[in-house]
C-alpha cells in the first residue's frame, strides 16, 4: 500500500475548487493522484488509500491508473449486473487517453461518497443531455450535489451509466489524462507539445523519432498544470467509441473464476450461513414461534426471532433452511384489507371511477382535452390491467456480513453501495464510516438490488452474532417477500376526428414512480391531451422493474394507439408514421423496424405482426413482433428491433442489451404473473414463476441509428417496453382477439 | 414538453425513501452452540468445522461436479481423486490428460496441491481443468487435509 502523503507535499497540481471538475494531488513516492468530481475539497488522500495498489504504480487520477507495465486501470463507479457497464466506461476512457485496448483493465469504485455518481441523479432529470439545460444549470453544483449525497447517489439506474458517468467523467478523465502526459513528455524531450501524438498508450514526437510508453512519463504528468475543460474528441476521431471492444468481464465469467456477492468468503473465519423467513403478508410481524424442532437439528448455531423475520443460523446453508422449515410460527392479523388479486384490481378501478373524465392528479395537460372529445366524430375507450412483478434475478438475495467492535464488514451484491451502508450503520446505529462495503459483481438487478432491505437484515443478524453470517434468501422467499414490479390498471378514452385522425386522448391510471414522463407519447402528434394519476393502495411493497414505469405505460400506450389505428380503419405501421410529423427520429426508427420486418408482406397462414414505439431512458425502440398462433397459443417467431440511442458506444454491447431487454420483457409479457391469496403471494419458484426458456425465444434482429451522437440514450432498459404491445398487437393481427391484460398465457389457458 | 421542476423530484423522493432505519433487537435469541464448536451431542454425519478433514470434504462439493473419490470410482470430467497426494500428475488410470498435465513432471505434494488449486492455469499453463479454483487458503488447506485422508 501506498502511504498517502501530507497535503502539504501536493503538488503545484493540486487545485480543487467549487467549479473546477478535475483536481489532482501526490502520493508519497511521486504517485500522482487526479479526479474528476463535481464536490468541493480535496479528496486525495483518501481516495488515494482507496484505490492504490502495488509498487511502482501510478495513479494518474481518481477514475484511472497506471502501472509500471503501462496497464491502465480503469476505476469505475457502477456496479456490474451483466449490462456491461465496466467494460463500456473504460472503452470511453481509454479513447480520449489513447489507450491500448488490450492493456487497459477494470476496477470496481470502492464505495466511498466522493465517487458518488452525481450525474446520475442529474441524467434522471436532465434526460442524457450533455450541457445541461438553462434551467437547471443554477442548481448543478448545489442542489443536486447536495441531494446526491444525501441519497448515497452512487447508484446504478436509470440506463445512466454510459450517457451521464461516461461522456461527463471517464472521458474527461482520459483526456485530462492524455494531455498531461503529452506535456510531461514535451518538456523532456524539450519539444512542442502540439508535435507529440498519442496511440496505443505510446507518446511518440516523429521528427526527432522518439517515442515512450504512458507509463514513463506517469509520474512527471503530475507537475503539469491540469487541463480544467480538456478537449473530447468529434466523433470522427473516435477510435475505440463505436467499435465492438472485446467486454473485459467476459473472460472470467466464462472460466467460473468471477466472484458474485453470493460467492464471499471471510478469510480466515469459519462461514456461518442464515437462512430467513419473513412473515407472509407486507406489514405483519412474528407473533409467536416454535423452534423446539430446530433446535435439535444438524448444523444449528442460532435461532433468531427479529420481530419481523426469523433466522436459523447453522454451519452450513442447507442446515440453516431445514432448521428454519422446522420452525412452526403465527404472525399478527394484516392491516389492508387487500387479500386476493381481485381485490387489488377491484381498489384500481374504483380509483380510476372516481376520478372520471378530469379527476385525479393531473399529470399532462395539453389543449383541450374535453373539448376535442366532444366535437370527436369516433369515440373508442379501454380499460388495460397488469400484475405484480418479481424480479426473480438467478442470484437470490444474499449479504455476507461481520459485525463487531462497534464496526462492520459487508459483502454484497448491490445498485447502490452507498445506501446499502449508510443502511447498515443506521440499522446498528453506528456511522457510515465503520461501515465497509464490499460489492461485488451482481448476478442480476433489473431494479431489484436498489433495495436495501437484505442488507439491512443480514446486518441484524450479524449484530445479533457477533460472528460473520452469509445470509441467503431461498428462491422461494425472494419470489414472495421482497419487493415488486406493482400492479396497475390504465383507462383510456380517445376521439377521432372526421378523417381518422386521433384528436383527444384522455388517460388515467393508479400507479406513478418513475421516469416521470413514462405516462406521456410526447412524440406522437395528438394535439388534446389529459393523462392523469389516480392513486390507489397498493398491497405489495414497490421496487423499480427494469425500465420502471415504462414497464407497464408502454403496453398501455402502445396498446390504446392499435385500437385507435383499428377504429380508424387504418395500417398500425401508416396510422403511427401520421403522427411523427414532429418527430423525424422517431419516424426514421419506426420505418427501420417495419423495413426489417418485411412489414409491407403478408405474413404466413396462422401469423400476425404489431409494432410498437416507445422512447425510454434517451433512446428511441421500435420493435416488431411475428407471432404464430396456429398451434392455438401464442408463440413469438421474430422480433426485429430498431433503436436510435444517439450513438452507440459499444454496438454489440447494445445489441445485447436490447436483446437482453426484449427476452425479459417476453417473459414479463407472456407468464409474468404475481398473485395475491389471503394477502400473501401465490407463487414461489420457477415453476410457477415462469421464464421464457431457450426453446420458446425468437428470432431476435437489431439494428442501430446513430441519431444524435451529442445526446445518448441508455441501454439497459429501453428494449424492454415496446416488446408486450407489439406482442398483444401481433395476436390482434393474427386473431382479432385485443389482449387487454397481462400476462398474455393466461388468456390462452 | 419541458418537464417541470415536481417531476425532476419523483425519481429522488424514491432513492431518499430507501434509507434505513434504526433496527430492533431479536425479540428471541436461542444460542445453539458457538461456530467452530463442536455439537454437544453432535449429530451423525455433522461435519465439525474445527477439523480440517471434515472441513474439506464438505468444501470438496466444489470439485465433485467434475471428480469423484471413492476408491475405484470412475472419472468424470476430472480424474479420480482418490489417492491423489503423494501420486504423479496425470497418472489415473484410463483418464486422458491435457499434454499440459501429463508432461508436468508434477508429484502432487501437500504443497504442490495447495499452488496448483491457488491457481490451476498458472501452475500449469494449458491445464484443462476450467474451474476450481479455491483462492481461500485455509479452504484449501481443508480440501488438500481430505484429499490426504483418502488412502487404501
Ligand atoms: C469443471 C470441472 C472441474 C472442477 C470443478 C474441478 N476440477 Fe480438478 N480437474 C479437472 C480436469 C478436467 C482435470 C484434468 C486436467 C488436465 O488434464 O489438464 C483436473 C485435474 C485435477 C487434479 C490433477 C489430478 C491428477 O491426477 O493429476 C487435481 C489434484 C484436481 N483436479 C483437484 C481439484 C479440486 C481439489 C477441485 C475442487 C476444489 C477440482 N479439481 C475441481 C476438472 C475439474
Amino acid at each position: 500500500m501506498n502511504e498517502i502523503a501530507k497535503p502539504a507535499q501536493r503538488s503545484r497540481a493540486a487545485k480543487w475548487s467549487r467549479r473546477g471538475f478535475i483536481g489532482a494531488g501526490v502520493l508519497a513516492g511521486g504517485t500522482l493522484l487526479i479526479g474528476v468530481a463535481v464536490r468541493p475539497g480535496n479528496p486525495v488522500g483518501k481516495l488515494g488509500s482507496l484505490v492504490a495498489g502495488g509498487q511502482g504504480e501510478q495513479l494518474i487520477n481518481s477514475w484511472l491508473k497506471i502501472d509500471a507495465d503501462n496497464i491502465v486501470t480503469a476505476i469505475v463507479p457502477h456496479c456490474e449486473m451483466g449490462q456491461g457497464a465496466h467494460s463500456v466506461l473504460a472503452q470511453m476512457l481509454a479513447d480520449e487517453l489513447d489507450a491500448d485496448w488490450s492493456l487497459v483493465r477494470v476496477m470496481q469504485a470502492p464505495a466511498d461518497g466522493s465517487y458518488v455518481v452525481t450525474d446520475t441523479i442529474r441524467g434522471f432529470v436532465a434526460q442524457g443531455t450533455l450541457g445541461a439545460p438553462d434551467w437547471l444549470e443554477p442548481t448543478w453544483n448545489g442542489l443536486f450535489t447536495r441531494i446526491g449525497r444525501l441519497a448515497d447517489g452512487m447508484i446504478t439506474g436509470g440506463s445512466s451509466s454510459v450517457r451521464t458517468t461516461g461522456q461527463h467523467t471517464m472521458r474527461i478523465a482520459g483526456a485530462a489524462a492524455r494531455q498531461m502526459l503529452v506535456g510531461a513528455a514535451a518538456r523532456a524531450w524539450g519539444v512542442p507539445a502540439a508535435e507529440i501524438t498519442t496511440a496505443g498508450s505510446v507518446l511518440s514526437h516523429k521528427a526527432s523519432g522518439r517515442s515512450a510508453p504512458y507509463a514513463r512519463f506517469a509520474a512527471a504528468a503530475a507537475e503539469e498544470d491540469m487541463p480544467q475543460t480538456p478537449a473530447l474528441k468529434a466523433p470522427g476521431d473516435y477510435r475505440l467509441m463505436g467499435t465492438d471492444a472485446p467486454r473485459t468481464d467476459i473472460p472470467a465469467k466464462v472460466n467460473g473464476t468471477a466472484s458474485f456477492g453470493i460467492d464471499a468468503v471471510v478469510t480466515g473465519q469459519t462461514m456461518t450461513y442464515a437462512a430467513v423467513r419473513r412473515a407472509p403478508v407486507p406489514g405483519t410481524r412474528v407473533a409467536k414461534m416454535d423452534a423446539s424442532a430446530a433446535k435439535a437439528m444438524p448444523g444449528v448455531l442460532q435461532i433468531l426471532n427479529m420481530g419481523d423475520f426469523l433466522a436459523v443460523v447453522a454451519d452450513s446453508y442447507w442446515q440453516a433452511q431445514q432448521a428454519l422449515n422446522a420452525i412452526t410460527a403465527e404472525y399478527t392479523a394484516p392491516e389492508s384489507s387487500i387479500r386476493s388479486s381481485q381485490d387489488q384490481f377491484a381498489r384500481f378501478s374504483a380509483a380510476l371511477d372516481e376520478a372520471g373524465e378530469a379527476g385525479g392528479k393531473e399529470v399532462i395537460a395539453l389543449g383541450d382535452a374535453k373539448g376535442a372529445m366532444a366535437g370527436a366524430a369516433r369515440k373508442i375507450s379501454a380499460d388495460y390491467q397488469v400484475p405484480y412483478l418479481a424480479h426473480a434475478p438467478l442470484e437470490p438475495m444474499n449479504a455476507t456480513v461481520w459485525v463487531r467492535d462497534g464496526k462492520c464488514e459487508i459483502w454484497t451484491s448491490t445498485q447502490v453501495p452507498l445506501m446499502a451502508r449508510s443502511a447498515a450503520a443506521k440499522a446498528l446505529d453506528i456511522s457510515a464510516d465503520d461501515v465497509t462495503m464490499h460489492h461485488p459483481l451482481l448476478g442480476g438487478g433489473f431494479g431489484r438490488r436498489l433495495e436495501v432491505d437484505y442488507v439491512i437484515m443480514a446486518a441484524r443478524i450479524g449484530q445479533a452474532t457477533g460472528y460473520p453470517v452469509k445470509m441467503i434468501w431461498s428462491r422461494e422467499e425472494d419470489t414472495q417477500k421482497g419487493l415488486f414490479r406493482c400492479a396497475d390498471m390504465s383507462r383510456f378514452t380517445g376521439g377521432l376526428d372526421a378523417r381518422g385522425r386521433l384528436v383527444a386522448y384522455n388517460n388515467v391510471f393508479t400507479q406513478r414512480n418513475d421516469p416521470a414522463d413514462a405516462c406521456d407519447c410526447a412524440f406522437y402528434d395528438i394535439p388534446n391531451k389529459s393523462i392523469r394519476v389516480a392513486e390507489a393502495e397498493l398491497h405489495l411493497p414497490f421496487a423499480a422493474f427494469r425500465s420502471v414505469d415504462h414497464s407497464q405505460q408502454a403496453f398501455f400506450i402502445e396498446s390504446f394507439i392499435d385500437e385507435a389505428a383499428q377504429a380508424a380503419g387504418r395500417d398500425p405501421l401508416e396510422f403511427r408514421l401520421a403522427m411523427l410529423g414532429q418527430s423525424p427520429r422517431h419516424k426514421a426508427v419506426l420505418e427501420k423496424a417495419a423495413a426489417m420486418a418485411g412489414w409491407s408482406t403478408r405474413p404466413a397462414a396462422g401469423r400476425g405482426r404489431g409494432i410498437a414505439l416507445t422512447e425510454s431512458f434517451g433512446t428511441i425502440v421500435a420493435e416488431v413482433v411475428e407471432v404464430d398462433m396456429s398451434s392455438g397459443k401464442p408463440r413469438a417467431t421474430n422480433v426485429w428491433c430498431a433503436a436510435d440511442p444517439g450513438f452507440a458506444m459499444n454496438p454489440d454491447g447494445f445489441r445485447n442489451q436490447m436483446e437482453g431487454g426484449i427476452v425479459f420483457g417476453l417473459t414479463a409479457a407472456l407468464y409474468g404473473e404475481i398473485s395475491l391469496r389471503d394477502g400473501a403471494v401465490e407463487q414461489g419458484n420457477f415453476h410457477d414463476y415462469k421464464l421464457l426458456r431457450m426453446d420458446e425465444c425468437p428470432a431476435i434482429a437489431v439494428e442501430i441509428i446513430n441519431g444524435k451522437h451529442e445526446k445518448l440514450g441508455g441501454a439497459g432498459e429501453p428494449g424492454l417496453p415496446p416488446v408486450a404491445p407489439a406482442l398483444a398487437n401481433a395476436i390482434f393481427a393474427a386473431t382479432a382477439k385485443r389482449i387487454r391484460a397481462l400476462p398474455i398465457s393466461k388468456h390462452f389457458a | 414538453m419541458q418537464p417541470t421542476a415536481a417531476f425532476a423530484m419523483t425519481g429522488l423522493a424514491l432513492l431518499l425513501s430507501a434509507c434505513g432505519s434504526r433496527a430492533e433487537a431479536p425479540v428471541e435469541q436461542i444460542v445453539v452452540r458457538q461456530p467452530g464448536a463442536v455439537a454437544a451431542s453432535a449429530p451423525v454425519g455433522a461435519p465439525d468445522a474445527g477439523d480440517p478433514v471434515a472441513a474439506g470434504k464438505v468444501a470438496f462439493a466444489a470439485c465433485a461436479a467434475c471428480h469423484s473419490a471413492a476408491p475405484g470410482a470412475a472419472s468424470g470430467i476430472g480424474p479420480n481423486l482418490h489417492g491423489v497426494v503423494g501420486r504423479a500428475a496425470g497418472s489415473a488410470p484410463g483418464f486422458s490428460y491435457s499434454p499440459a498435465i501429463s508432461k508436468s513432471g508434477i508429484t502432487w505434494t501437500e504443497r504442490e496441491l495447495d499452488t496448483f488449486l491457488a491457481n490451476p492455469a498458472a501452475k500449469v499453463p494449458g491445464t484443462s481443468m476450467a474451474a476450481g479454483q479455491v483462492t481461500d487458503a485455509p479452504r484449501r488447506a481443508a480440501i488438500i487435509a481430505y484429499l490426504a485422508s483418502l488412502k487404501d
